[in-house]
């Protein structure tokens, strides 16, 4: 165990989902994925990741379900989540935020971006051990 | 001597009418019975019949004259019958035999007199309408009626020197009826009555009444007798209406094709339906014997035919109220069929909006992974020249993304879903910043692009749109501007508003496309010639956010001299 920060990625599409597992990876955090709803909650539950970024359009149970099902959770009370989405209408946005989302990034994201959202929700990960 | 101006305005009508009123009086000044009275009656009736013959003249056209010449003739063979009297009494010293040639001249009068009527009455128009006919009948039934009752049945039992002198007396009554129906169907004309048309109403009403006197005293009348005045007086009205100037139109025209139910046509009508019993009671009264054999018939007849025109008026209120209830049952069916089609309407927008957004989301899914792969690539390629093809994938990428953007942004549009989220926006860093990011693409297209932005109040807006805006002007300009052309970005301050003009020196716009211009996909002809990338969304999108934002845009532009797009917003100050 390292002391990285635990992030949960979930997305249906593996492409996308690599490529977020990779990003964060190489900022530092630690990270582990789901390709849907259900599978994301009970990772969540299960290993109490301090952030979860969570796609929308999933299958099983969609992101709002997921996020919903999170908030209810008093275990997980300090858990941050951003939705990350090619759902990009306002009104997206705004169902979002009133589900409790920190944050809302729209899909294609640029990675600077992601990052530095990241950091704002957990602070800046521990520098990864050489090698 | 000219006559004053005074005496010179008053008509030739009322000028005549009081002449003849004096000649009336003078006529009554005479000796009684005396050749003098005699001659005197005949010129009155002469000059009458000469006035309208001028009256005719004058005011009517040649192709109109024939009913005041029927007039003019028929009252002449009055005067002429006069004539006939006078001429006896004046050399013969005694009464033409009875029944004489004046009696053919009198009794001849009245058809002619009748058929000017008519050709007045057709003139009016109006009178050939189902109901207009049955009113004439039931009018010409009362009248013979009336007539017969009072005026042509009573000779029957009077003495007289033989038959012929008999039918002779009963011809005036008889008469009588053509200008009675004539009168009340000249009452019920069609239209608003001019002067003429009211003294021609008197003239033929004088002379009836006239008649019917005459036919009252007939026993007891002389010459000279004070019934003349209604005569002469019918006469010389005759010559007032003709000579007035409205004679040449007698009634205003209403083209009505069915007769109104005036009150003097419903109590015609009534007086018609009356008539019978009261005469009836009228005659019991008198102690005369009833003369059922007439009355029973004309009455009963004229009871029907009230009957067929009221008949006619229920079945036209009943036709009036079927098509009103097929009208608006139809209408009824339209506002069905109209709120079904809403319903569908709303039902295909709902699906259209779930269907673009679901687009938007499955295009962008991949867009997402090609970007995000090919910016890590970009990362970590050594090679320029491998670089620089992955930047022409990351740029198409992004144009592909920004058409999902356009077309989504376009579907809201379309169900008036532009809502800003105004703040303060200064508009002067905003078209600076367009500016500099439009730089790169006007520096590779050797397109000269100049900013002259003077410093503008603020305005309310999202700042978003707005960059939008701008960007899409300045990329327009920039994509029609051929290589070695200048792009002049200017902002000025106005009176409340921001001016802002994207002038380039590019192909133009042709005259007749300038109006489809801010179009939904419309694509100019020159854009689709030299293969210019574009949706036809920008503009469109361009004048959607002016607008949103309370302002106006406007092109100026000479094909081949370059275009100038005008934006005014309002400012805060």
């Amino acid at each position: 165990m390292t002391d990285r920060p635990l992030i949960l990625c979930a997305d249906d599409d593996e492409d996308i989902l690599s490529l977020v597992a990779l990003r964060l990876e190489r900022a530092g955090y630690e990270v582990m994925r789901a390709v849907d709803g259900e599978a994301a909650i009970a990772a969540a539950r299960e290993r109490r990741p301090a952030l979860a970024i969570l796609d929308v359009m999933m299958p099983k149970q969609t992101g709002y379900e997921v996020l919903v099902e999170l908030r209810k959770d008093p275990s997980l009370r300090d858990l941050k989540v951003i939705l990350l989405s090619a759902r990009v209408q306002e009104s997206d946005v705004e169902r979002g935020m009133e589900a409790g989302a920190d944050a809302y990034l729209a899909k294609p994201f640029k990675a600077p971006e992601l990052v530095a959202t990241v950091e704002d929700l957990l602070g800046p990960a521990e520098p990864s051990p050489p090698g | 001597m000219a006559p004053p101006a005074g005496l010179r305005a008053v008509p030739a009508a009322w000028t005549f009418m009081a002449a003849g009123a004096v000649a009336i009086g003078a006529y009554f000044l005479l000796p009684a019975h005396g050749d003098a009275q005699s001659v005197f009656y005949v010129v009155i009736g002469f000059g009458s019949v000469a006035a309208i013959y001028l009256g005719t003249r004058l005011h009517l056209p040649p192709g109109e004259r024939r009913a005041w010449y029927l007039f003019a003739l028929g009252l002449l063979c009055q005067v002429a019958g006069d004539a006939i009297f006078a001429v006896y009494e004046l050399h013969l010293n005694r009464e033409p035999p009875n029944p004489s040639v004046a009696d053919i001249f009198y009794l001849g009068g009245y058809p002619i007199l009748a058929a000017g009527i008519f050709l007045v009455l057709r003139r009016l128009g109006g009178q050939t309408s189902r109901a207009a006919i049955l009113d004439s009948i039931v009018i010409f039934a009362g009248v013979v009626l009336f007539q017969w009752v009072f005026f042509i049945e009573p000779y029957r039992h009077m003495a007289f020197g033989g038959e012929s002198q008999r039918l002779v007396a009963m011809g005036t009554p008889v008469m009588d009826v053509l200008l009675l129906v004539g009168l009340a169907q000249l009452l019920l004309g069609p239209g608003g009555r001019t002067i003429a048309y009211r003294l021609l109403l008197v003239s033929i009403g004088l002379w009836i009444v006239a008649d019917e006197l005459y036919g009252l005293h007939v026993s007891s009348y002389q010459g000279g007798d004070w019934i003349d005045a209604l005569w002469l007086g019918s006469y010389v009205v005759w010559a007032g209406a003709a000579l007035h100037p409205s004679m040449a139109r007698l009634a205003l025209p209403d083209r009505r094709r069915l007769p109104r139910l005036t009150t003097a046509r419903l109590s015609l009508l009534a007086t018609a339906f009356l008539l019978g019993p009261s005469i009836l009671v009228f005659e019991k009264v008198r102690g005369h014997a009833e003369q059922i054999y007439a009355i029973a018939p004309l009455s009963a007849f004229i009871g029907l035919v009230i009957l067929l025109r009221l008949s006619g008026l229920v079945r036209a209120v009943e036709r009036a109220r079927r098509s009103e209830r097929v009208a608006r049952r139809e209408a009824e069916q339209a506002q069905q069929l109209l709120s079904y089609q809403n319903e569908q309407l709303v039902e295909i927008d709902t699906l259209k909006d779930e269907f673009v957004s679901s687009v938007s989301h499955e295009l962008r899914t991949p867009l997402t992974s090609i970007t995000g792969y090919v910016e890590l690539l970009l990362e970590d390629e050594p090679s320029e020249e491998k670089r620089g093809y992955l930047s022409i994938v990351d740029r198409n990428a992004h144009r592909l993304l920004g058409l999902v953007a356009d077309l989504l942004f376009t579907a809201r549009l379309q169900e008036g879903r532009l809502e800003l989220e105004r703040a303060e926006v200064d508009l002067t860093e905003l078209v600076q910043h367009a500016v500099d990011s439009a730089r790169p693409r006007a520096e590779s297209s050797s397109v000269e692009l100049v900013v002259e932005a003077e410093n503008v109040p603020p305005l309310l807006g999202e700042q978003v749109r707005l960059a939008q805006l701008l960007d899409n002007l300045v990329s327009n300009a920039i994509k029609f501007t051929p290589a070695g052309g200048r792009v002049t970005v200017r902002l000025t301050a106005g009176d409340g508003l921001a001016r802002i003009e994207v002038s380039d020196t590019g192909i133009g716009i042709p005259d007749d496309e300038r109006e489809r211009l801010f179009q939904r996909f419309f694509r100019s002809q020159t854009a689709l010639e030299r293969q210019i990338q574009g949706t036809g969304l920008g503009l469109y999108i361009s004048k959607a956010i002016v607008e949103a934002h309370g302002g106006r845009i406007g092109v100026q532009s000479h094909e081949a001299e370059g275009t100038t797009f005008v934006v005014d917003l309002p400012t805060i100050r």
